[in-house]
C-alpha cells in the first residue's frame, strides 16, 4: 500500500515536470473518435499524458497488443475473442466506447437486392436467411444471435457465413451471394444509394448494445492504477466534448474542427466522417448489465469459455456513474 | 540379307561428320567399322538402321529376311537402352508386342532367346538388379527375339569391363555363327576388331571416309588359338598403323574444339 | 628415406555415410515435448500465448469427442481431395502435352510462366465472385493452386525422359502411341509422383486459405474461428490435426511411390 502511495506520488509529481508517455492500440475508426480527440485537442496532455497511437489491422489484434504488451490501453469492438482473453487475466474494461443507443443510427442492416426482391424487406425476416459475417464470434454476429433472441427464432450456425473482413463481406452482399449484412456507417448508406444493396433498417433500433469498450491490462491496473485513472478521465473529457457537439441536436461550435481530426485519423473526409458517427456516452460509463448478457450469450454459444467470470472482465471503479448495474 | 550403303554424307550444321561413304554389308557377314573417336562412325551407324536421315545418298536392304524376321535391322546400344521398369522378360518381349503374335508365340520366342543369352533363371529380374555384362545379354536377347536379319551394332562392349567383354564376344560369336545374321559392328576396340570381323572398314578422322579395308582369313571361332596368337598381333599392329595417326590428330582436334 | 621401424597407416577413411536412426526423430520430438511441457509447468510459458501439450492434447480431445473433428476432417478432406484431383488431374494432361507436343509447349510454357506466380489467396474476392461462396470456390483454389506446379513437374519429367529409350523404341518399329505409353509416360513416372508430392502439400496449405470464405466445418475454417476466439490451445490443436493430415498424406503417397516405382 505505501509502495503504491510512493509511486503514486511520484507519479503525480513527475507529470508536472515531463509528460508519461503511454500508447493505445486502436482500429482508424469513427469508434475510436474520443481517443482522436484526446490527442489532438489536447486532453490527454492535460493530464501529462503522451499517447502514442497503435494501429492495428483486425479488430482481433487490438486485446491481443495489450495482452502481449505492446500497448497500455486498447479501444475496440467487443467480440468472442475479446472475453475469452478477458476471461484469462490478459484484459478487463474500465470505460465505453461506442454503443448502439436507441434513437441513434450507426450500423445498419443491409439486404442484397435478389433477397429484397425476393421479399426480404422488414428486419425481423432473417429467419433461415444466409447472414454474411467478418467472423463467428464477431459484434456482427453477436447482434444476430440477439435479433433471433428477442425475435424468438433460432439463429442456425448453417445461415451464417464467415468471411473474414469487411471487404469480403460487402462483396457478398453486393453479388447476392448473402442475403444480409450488417454495414458499418456510412458504407451501409452508400450501398443503399448506389443500388447495391436496401438498407432496410438500424441496430440501434433493434438491439440497443455495448458495442466497444476502452480496456488495459489487469497488471497495468495493479501496478500503474494512477496512469489508468489519468487516462480515463482525459478519455473522459473528449467523450464529452464528442457529445457536446454532436449528439445534442444541433451541431456544436467545435463540431467541424473535431471532424477534421477524426477525419485526419480515419484517413476519410469530414463529410463521410458527419454521416458516420457512433454514440459516445458523455462520461465513456459502461451500460454494465449489457456486458453481462454479452458474455451470458457467447456461453450459452460456446464460443466464450464456460470458467469466463462477468465481474472479472469490467473494473468499475474508473467511471463514475456506471448504467444498468446488475443486481 | 545384304545392307547397301552409298554416298552417304551427313552434316551437323557447319561440322561435317560423313562426306562421302559407300560400303556393302553382305549376307552373313560381319562388318567391324573402326575410326578414331568423332569419325562418324556411330552417326553412320544410325543412318544405316533408318534411326538419322542421311545428308545425302542412299540406304538399301536386298535379299530375303530369314522366317520369321519381324524387325530386319535391329540395333544393339552402348548403353543397352533397358527399360528400368519392366523386367528381363518384360524387356525382351517390349519388341514384340507391337506384332501380331499368339500370347503363346510370344512366350516361345522370349523364352528361347532368354535361353541363348543365358537369362532364363533372370526372366523375373530388373535391369537395376543385373551387371552390366547381363544387361547387355538383356539387349542382345531382345535384338534375337526379333529375329532380325541385320544387326547393327554400337559399341556394345564398350561400356563393359574386360573380363566381361572377352565373356560377351564368345557369346556374340555363337550366336552368329547359329543364326548366320548380317552384322555392322561399330566400335573403337581394336582387338573387338580383330577377332569379331569378317572385314575391318577403317575410317578416317572427321569429316569421316573409308581409309582402307582389310579382310581377316582365319575363321572367326578360331582366332583365340595359340597357333594364330602371332597372326593375330600382327593384324592389330597393322590396324593400329591404320589407325594411329588419325587418332592422333583426332584428339587433338577435340582437344582444340 | 632412412631406414626405420614399420608404422601402422592411421584410417583416416569413413563418416560422410548418412545411416538410418529410426528411434532418433521420435525420440526428438518426446524431448521437445516434454521440455515444453516441464516450461509450462515451470510458469516459464504464458498459458495464453503459449498452451503446455497437455492442454492442446485436451482441446484435441474434446474436440474429437464432441463429433466435430470427423465433421471438419470430413469437410476438408473433400475439399482437398476434390479439389487436389481436379487441379492435379487437368495439370497432369496439359503437362504431358507440353512434354509431347511442340504447340502445345510453344503455347503453355508462356502462359504457365505468366499464370504460375499469381498468389491464388489473392484471387479469392475474384473466385467469391466467379464461383459464390458455397463449396466451388473452395475447391476451386485448392484445383488451381495445385494445377501448375503439376503442369510444371509433368512438363519437366517428360522433358526428363532418356532420348535413347525413344530411340530405342523407335529402333524396334514401336508406333508412336506405343513409345507414348510404354517408354514417355513410365519414363515420367517419378518425376509426376514428386510433383503429386509437392501439389498435395500446397494443397493442405490452400485448405486454410479456402476456408476463410464462409465455410462452416473444415480444419481451415476451425483454426480460423479459434483464432479470432483467441482460443490458442484450440488453435494449436487444430493446427495439430493440419499437420497430422500432411504426415498421413505424405505416408500415403510414400506407399504409393513405392509400390509404383518399385523398379527403382
Amino acid at each position: 500500500m505505501l509502495r503504491i502511495a510512493v509511486v503514486a506520488a511520484l507519479l503525480v509529481s513527475g507529470a508536472a515536470l515531463a509528460q508519461t508517455k503511454t500508447s493505445i492500440a486502436l482500429l482508424p475508426l469513427t469508434s475510436s473518435a474520443p481517443v482522436f480527440v484526446g490527442v489532438d485537442r489536447g486532453h490527454f496532455k492535460a493530464e501529462g499524458l503522451e499517447v502514442e497511437l497503435k494501429f492495428m489491422q483486425s479488430a482481433a489484434a487490438v486485446p491481443t497488443a495489450i495482452a502481449s504488451g505492446d500497448a497500455d490501453f486498447g479501444v475496440t469492438g467487443l467480440t468472442g475473442g475479446f472475453y475469452n482473453l478477458a476471461g484469462k487475466g490478459a484484459v478487463r474494461i474500465v470505460a465505453s466506447q461506442a454503443r448502439e443507443e436507441t434513437g441513434f443510427r450507426f450500423n445498419a442492416f443491409i439486404v442484397s437486392n435478389k433477397a429484397y426482391a425476393e421479399g426480404l424487406t422488414r428486419v425481423d425476416q432473417f429467419k433461415g436467411r444466409s447472414i454474411g459475417l467478418t467472423t463467428i464470434g464477431s459484434t456482427f454476429h453477436y447482434v444476430f444471435g440477439r435479433l433471433a433472441e428477442k425475435q424468438g427464432w433460432q439463429l442456425e450456425q448453417g445461415q451464417l457465413r464467415a468471411l473474414q473482413t469487411v471487404p469480403a463481406m460487402l462483396a457478398a452482399v453486393k453479388g447476392g451471394q448473402v442475403d444480409v449484412i450488417q454495414a458499418p456507417p456510412p458504407t451501409g448508406i452508400a450501398i443503399d444509394k448506389a443500388g447495391e444493396g436496401k438498407l432496410i433498417g438500424w441496430v440501434a433500433d433493434h438491439v440497443p448494445w455495448q458495442l466497444g469498450a476502452l480496456f488495459t491490462a489487469p497488471k497495468t491496473i495493479a501496478e500503474r492504477r494512477p496512469l489508468v485513472e489519468r487516462f480515463v478521465r482525459a478519455y473522459q473529457k473528449a467523450a464529452a466534448e464528442y457529445d457536446a457537439n454532436f449528439q445534442k441536436g444541433a451541431p456544436g461550435k467545435d463540431a467541424d474542427a473535431l471532424l477534421e481530426i477524426i477525419a485526419k485519423h480515419t484517413k476519410s473526409i469530414p463529410e463521410a466522417v458527419k454521416a458516420g458517427l457512433p454514440y459516445i456516452d458523455p462520461m465513456a460509463r459502461l451500460r454494465v448489465q449489457d456486458i453481462y448478457d454479452q458474455i451470458a450469450w457467447n456461453k450459452a454459444n460456446k464460443l466464450v469459455d464456460a470458467a469466463v467470470d462477468a465481474k472479472t472482465v469490467v473494473d468499475l471503479s474508473f467511471v463514475a456513474g456506471h448504467l444498468d448495474l446488475p443486481r | 540379307m545384304d545392307l547397301r550403303l552409298s554416298g552417304i554424307a551427313h552434316r551437323y550444321g557447319d561440322l561435317t561428320a560423313i562426306e562421302r561413304v559407300d560400303l556393302t554389308v553382305g549376307s552373313g557377314e560381319t562388318v567391324v567399322l573402326i575410326g578414331p573417336s568423332g569419325c562418324g562412325k556411330s552417326t553412320l551407324l544410325g543412318i544405316a538402321g533408318g534411326l538419322l536421315a542421311p545428308g545425302a545418298g542412299r540406304v538399301e536392304t536386298a535379299g530375303a529376311a530369314p522366317a520369321g524376321c519381324l524387325n530386319p535391322l535391329t540395333y544393339v546400344f552402348q548403353d543397352f537402352a533397358l527399360l528400368p521398369w519392366r523386367t528381363v522378360e518384360g524387356n525382351v518381349a517390349l519388341a514384340l508386342e507391337h506384332h501380331p503374335l499368339t500370347a503363346s508365340e510370344r512366350a516361345e520366342r522370349v523364352d528361347a532367346a532368354l535361353a541363348l543369352t543365358g537369362l532364363r533363371e533372370f526372366a523375373l529380374v530388373y535391369p537395376k538388379q543385373l551387371s552390366g555384362g547381363m544387361r547387355q545379354r538383356v539387349g542382345l536377347a531382345r535384338a534375337v527375339v526379333v529375329r532380325p536379319a541385320i544387326l547393327l551394332l554400337d559399341e556394345p562392349l564398350s561400356a563393359l569391363d574386360a573380363q566381361t567383354r572377352e565373356l560377351l564376344m564368345a557369346d556374340l560369336l555363337a550366336i552368329w555363327e547359329r543364326e548366320r545374321t548380317t552384322a555392322l559392328y561399330v566400335t573403337h576396340n581394336l582387338a573387338e576388331a580383330a577377332r569379331l570381323g569378317d572385314r575391318v572398314v577403317v575410317m578416317s578422322r572427321r569429316p569421316g571416309r573409308i581409309k582402307d579395308t582389310l579382310a581377316i582369313d582365319l575363321p572367326r571361332g578360331a582366332r583365340e588359338r595359340p597357333e594364330h596368337a602371332a597372326a593375330m598381333a600382327d593384324l592389330q599392329a597393322r590396324l593400329w598403323r591404320l589407325i594411329e595417326d588419325e587418332a592422333r590428330v583426332a584428339e587433338r582436334e577435340v582437344a582444340d574444339g | 628415406m632412412a631406414e626405420s621401424a614399420p608404422r601402422p597407416v592411421a584410417f583416416r577413411g569413413g563418416g560422410f555415410q548418412p545411416s538410418p536412426r529410426r528411434w532418433a526423430p521420435w525420440l526428438a520430438f518426446a524431448a521437445i515435448l516434454g521440455l515444453w511441457q516441464a516450461a509450462s509447468a515451470a510458469g516459464m510459458l504464458p498459458s495464453l500465448f503459449m498452451p503446455s501439450p497437455v492442454e492442446i492434447g485436451r482441446a484435441l480431445g474434446s474436440l474429437a469427442a464432441s463429433g466435430d473433428l470427423g465433421r471438419h476432417l470430413g469437410a476438408s478432406l473433400y475439399r482437398i481431395g476434390l479439389g487436389w484431383t481436379l487441379g492435379a488431374a487437368a495439370g497432369l494432361a496439359v503437362g504431358l502435352a507440353m512434354g509431347l507436343w511442340s504447340m502445345a509447349r510453344a503455347v503453355g510454357i508462356p502462359v504457365v510462366s505468366a499464370l504460375f506466380p499469381i498468389p491464388k489467396i489473392a484471387l479469392l474476392p475474384l473466385f467469391i465472385l466467379w464461383f459464390g461462396i458455397g463449396e466451388p470456390s473452395k475447391v476451386a483454389t485448392i484445383a488451381l493452386g495445385t494445377f501448375f506446379p503439376t503442369v510444371v513437374s509433368a512438363f519437366g519429367a517428360v522433358d526428363n525422359v532418356p532420348r535413347n529409350l525413344i530411340r530405342m523404341a523407335q529402333s524396334f518399329g514401336l508406333p508412336v502411341a506405343e513409345i507414348v505409353r510404354k517408354v514417355v509416360l513410365p519414363g515420367a513416372l517419378p518425376g509426376v509422383l514428386s510433383g503429386f508430392r509437392i501439389s498435395a502439400s500446397i494443397a493442405l496449405i490452400l485448405v486454410v486459405a479456402a476456408e476463410m470464405i464462409g465455410a462452416e466445418f473444415g480444419v481451415g475454417a476451425y483454426i480460423l474461428l479459434t483464432g479470432n476466439l483467441m482460443q490458442i490451445d484450440r488453435l494449436l490443436a487444430g493446427v495439430v490435426v493440419l499437420s497430422l493430415l500432411g504426415l498421413a498424406i505424405g505416408a500415403i503417397l510414400g506407399r504409393v511411390e513405392a509400390w509404383l516405382l518399385r523398379w527403382r
